[in-house]
């Protein structure tokens, strides 16, 4: 046992005095996970999706109380966050704005826009709908479909309120309430007391599973992207902890280790524990780290401690799997970098997997980064040790059945012999 | 001449010594390729957004509403069992669920819905979008007959319940009907900088992906142009040419070039993947795209040529290039919208090359941007490449 320990240590040793290993250990999923929180604005405005001061050119040559009440919504307090609107004349030179990707959108309200909704003006009234143009970007997708369900949201509550002043007053003539005659003065007062305390939309309230009003979700995304990446660069880790066992082998230093009156068992069990302890000691540094600066919530510390070490358990096994099936220590770097990126891709560390067919999401389950971002998952939506059995487990069974395979192979192969 | 080709031959035979380069060069940009575009965005048959919903009302609202979010453009509604719906969230399968509860119906005064999002998540954003707007619409109409009844009560009373709930449902059939015929008060272009062409191009994530990918797993092996150096200087190879008669110009001109061309191969098998398999519309102008991949291999090998000469082993240049490669490529815009970013940080990342590689790409992809529309990306990044070629080469070292 203390043998396992001794040779675990070492390699431990070894693996953080290699500054070229470091960078990959620990700088490049830190920056990255920095990156990815810059992408999905968890350091900056706070809001779901990162998008705030959206620049949008509004020209409204309508004249009308409805072009004017368009600007004023763009104007309001409750949007000062997420849009940046500036008023313009000139339409043509509002879309070279976007064209330049200055702008993420520019809006028209026509001339005529108000009197085509609420006809006031006889002579000018057109049969034609007039409708409002939104010239958008095509790079900025996002912030353009932002700005359009702004425009439908304010378009329907136009809609509702032309159409309830036609039902209300047209149900009370027709049911003899009011007479023709007093239509014109019941609709006006109609509308004054519509405009005063506005058509009543979306009264039905949308509310998170635990019946509290959703404004935005209480997850900070970054408690999830700075694991991602963390076990995305794990794998770079174990990769090169089996990477060792072979350049050991090509430096005579395990030939050497193989006459002491060390078992090859023992031998290859203190290689994996290096591996193991390299692993632990590096998720722990970046979880740390960003907890840290950017004061995550992880949830359920004992659920913490017992994923990260499932995690690295199931990682260690690929590391010595790629030892066991490479010829030389450059094999396993060039597959173990491949076998990274393909894990984070496949794990999740990247991207949502959800839009993928069931087949890739299954498949992906073959890499420890898909339990380990599973469990990360339930933490961060509050979940307890309890609630991790099924990836606890995977992980487990993984790196289990990977040891016993990669044992296998390398003691047919002779790898550790004098 | 002949010295410079012998160089650039034997860089390529190194290159390619192993046939796992074939995984960096073509194979894993492919896959990240496909599933980026997969999962940042539509796909061709259907581009809406998976929904699924719990629906324990199964009431006259219920239905309403989920007639109106079927007819949303952004999401695709499917029912599904809570239990379903909550193991599949669990599991991340699933982005969001909209679970409409045993009491939405109308009698109900104060009616909600339950609605579960993954966090970070944009398709869980837009669905709740959609929900918002179906909501709204089917709320407007309730609403509408509310107040119609309220309005008539007014002026009499109603003589019974029975009178009272005909005026309601009468009104709630005209305003369905009031608002489902509205005419659409809303156009939608899409800026293009081609005036000329008819065609209106969409948004098409796997654009973005395309071009995003490419950039990416190009910047990465020129970068790595450093380890070149770094393992030639090491090994002693390069103190031995040295001896040779052979200028240290050649020397250096011969093996960027080499790097270069490979990028320019490499850029040219994933253009093709793209247009050919995805049917990205790479061909819009060929002059504007051939000129954008020029420029950004020799901006990229300028900045590996610079590396070079700052990193000490193979080792730590592989680590560099892989990390510097990503994050230059995720801060860039290659794998995200730069419009998710912060202002500040949008304004920042103009110093890195792949923003404008990025850009540039862009206005050929989206904005049917021809030669002219490219040339100022094109020359940020020569300027970026004659920087770092000066700096690398007057840093050096052959020895």
């Amino acid at each position: 046992m203390k043998k396992i320990f001794l040779i675990g240590f070492k390699d431990l040793k070894i693996m953080f005095r290699d500054r070229a290993a470091l960078i990959l250990m620990l700088l490049a999923p830190f920056v990255l996970t920095i990156g990815l929180g810059l992408a999905t604005g968890q350091m900056s405005s706070g809001t779901d999706s990162g998008i705030s001061d959206i620049p949008v050119i509004i020209v409204n040559q309508d004249g009308g109380q409805l072009g004017d009440a368009l600007v004023a919504t763009f104007q309001s307090n409750d949007l000062a966050n997420l849009v940046n609107p500036t008023i313009s004349s000139d339409f043509e030179a509002a879309k070279k704005e976007v064209d330049n990707d200055h702008a993420a959108a520019a809006i028209l309200v026509p001339a005529g826009f108000t009197n085509s909704i609420i006809p006031q003006d006889i002579e000018t009234i057109s049969s034609d709908t007039i409708q409002i143009v939104l010239y958008t970007n095509p790079s900025r997708p996002t912030s353009a479909g932002v700005i359009r369900s702004i425009l439908e949201s304010f378009l329907n509550q136009v809609e509702t309120g032309k159409v309830s002043g036609t039902i209300v007053i047209g149900q009370m003539v027709t049911s003899g309430l009011i007479s023709i005659d007093q239509a014109q003065a019941a609709g006006e007062a109609y509308g004054q007391s519509l405009a005063d305390s506005g058509m009543a939309t979306g009264s039905i309230k949308i509310t998170s599973v635990d019946g509290e009003e959703t404004s935005s979700t209480n997850v900070n995304t970054l408690a999830l992207l700075a694991p991602g990446m963390a076990l995305m660069f794990l794998m770079y880790t174990v990769s090169n902890g089996g990477r060792s066992l072979l350049v050991e082998r090509n430096q005579g230093t395990l030939a050497r280790l193989a006459v002491t009156p060390s078992r090859v068992g023992e031998v290859l069990a203190g290689k994996m524990f290096g591996i193991f302890l390299t692993g632990v000691a590096q998720m722990i540094i970046l979880i740390g780290a960003t907890s840290l600066l950017y004061h995550l919530q992880w949830g359920d510390p004992l659920g913490l401690a017992v994923l990260i070490l499932a995690a690295v358990f199931g990682a260690t096994g690929w590391g010595l799997l790629l030892c066991a099936i490479a010829k030389t220590p450059g094999q396993v770097s060039t597959i173990g970098s491949a076998v990274m990126l393909i894990f984070g891709i496949l794990g999740g560390s990247f991207f949502s997997l959800s839009a993928l067919p069931d087949w890739v999401q299954w498949i992906s389950h073959v890499s420890p980064n898909a339990w380990g971002m599973d469990g990360f998952t339930t933490l961060a939506l509050g979940g307890h040790l309890s609630n991790l059995a099924g990836p606890i487990l995977g992980l487990l069974v993984m790196g289990a059945l990977l040891f016993v395979i990669s044992s296998v192979v390398i003691n047919r192969r002779g790898i550790i012999r004098a | 001449m002949n010295k410079i080709l012998a160089i650039i031959y034997k860089e390529i035979k190194v290159r390619f010594a192993s046939p796992s380069e074939w995984l960096f060069f073509f194979i894993l940009p492919v896959i990240f390729t496909l599933i980026l575009s997969a999962s940042t965005g539509p796909s061709n048959s259907d581009n809406r957004i998976l929904l699924p919903v719990v629906d324990q009302a199964n009431s006259t609202l219920s239905a309403q509403l989920l007639t109106e979010l079927e007819r949303s453009e952004s999401v695709k509604v499917q029912i599904v069992t809570l239990e379903r719906a909550q193991s599949k969230f669990d599991s991340r399968r699933y982005n969001a669920v909209l679970i409409l509860p045993e009491n939405f119906t109308t009698e109900t005064t104060d009616k909600s819905v339950q609605f579960m999002q993954q966090p970070g998540s944009t398709d869980a954003l837009i669905a709740k979008q959609a929900v918002q707007s179906a909501l709204q619409k089917v709320s407007s109409i309730s609403d509408i007959a509310e107040k119609s009844v309220a309005e008539a009560e007014k002026v009499k009373p109603f003589a019974s319940e029975a009178e009272r709930q005909a005026y309601y449902d009468l009104a709630l059939r005209q305003a369905e009907t009031g608002l489902n015929e509205a005419p659409s008060r809303l156009s939608t272009v899409t800026g293009s900088l081609d005036t000329s062409s008819e065609d209106e191009i969409l948004y098409d994530p796997r654009a973005n992906s395309s071009a995003g990918q490419m950039l990416t797993w190009v910047f990465i092996p020129l970068l790595g142009l450093s380890g070149t150096f770094a393992y030639e200087r090491h090994a002693g190879t390069l103190r031995r040419l040295m001896t040779t008669p052979t200028e240290r110009s050649t020397f250096l001109f011969g093996t960027i070039l080499a790097q270069v061309l490979t990028a320019l191969l490499q850029m040219a098998l994933l253009v093709g993947f793209g247009a050919l398999v995805m049917k990205v519309n790479w061909g819009q102008s060929p002059a504007a795209l051939i000129v954008m991949l020029v420029a950004s291999a020799l901006a990229a090998s300028a900045m590996g040529t610079m590396l070079g000469t700052f990193v000490k082993t193979e080792g730590q240049a592989n680590g560099l290039s892989i990390m510097l490669g990503m994050t230059m490529a995720l801060l860039g815009g290659c794998w995200y919208p730069l419009e998710l970013f912060p202002a500040a940080v949008q304004t920042a990342v103009k110093v890195l090359p792949t923003t404008w590689a990025m850009n540039g790409l862009i206005e050929i992809l989206l904005r049917n941007g021809g030669l002219v529309d490219v040339l100022p990306f094109a020359g940020v990044l020569l300027g970026f490449a004659v920087l770092f070629f000066t700096i690398g080469i007057a840093r050096f070292k052959y020895e």
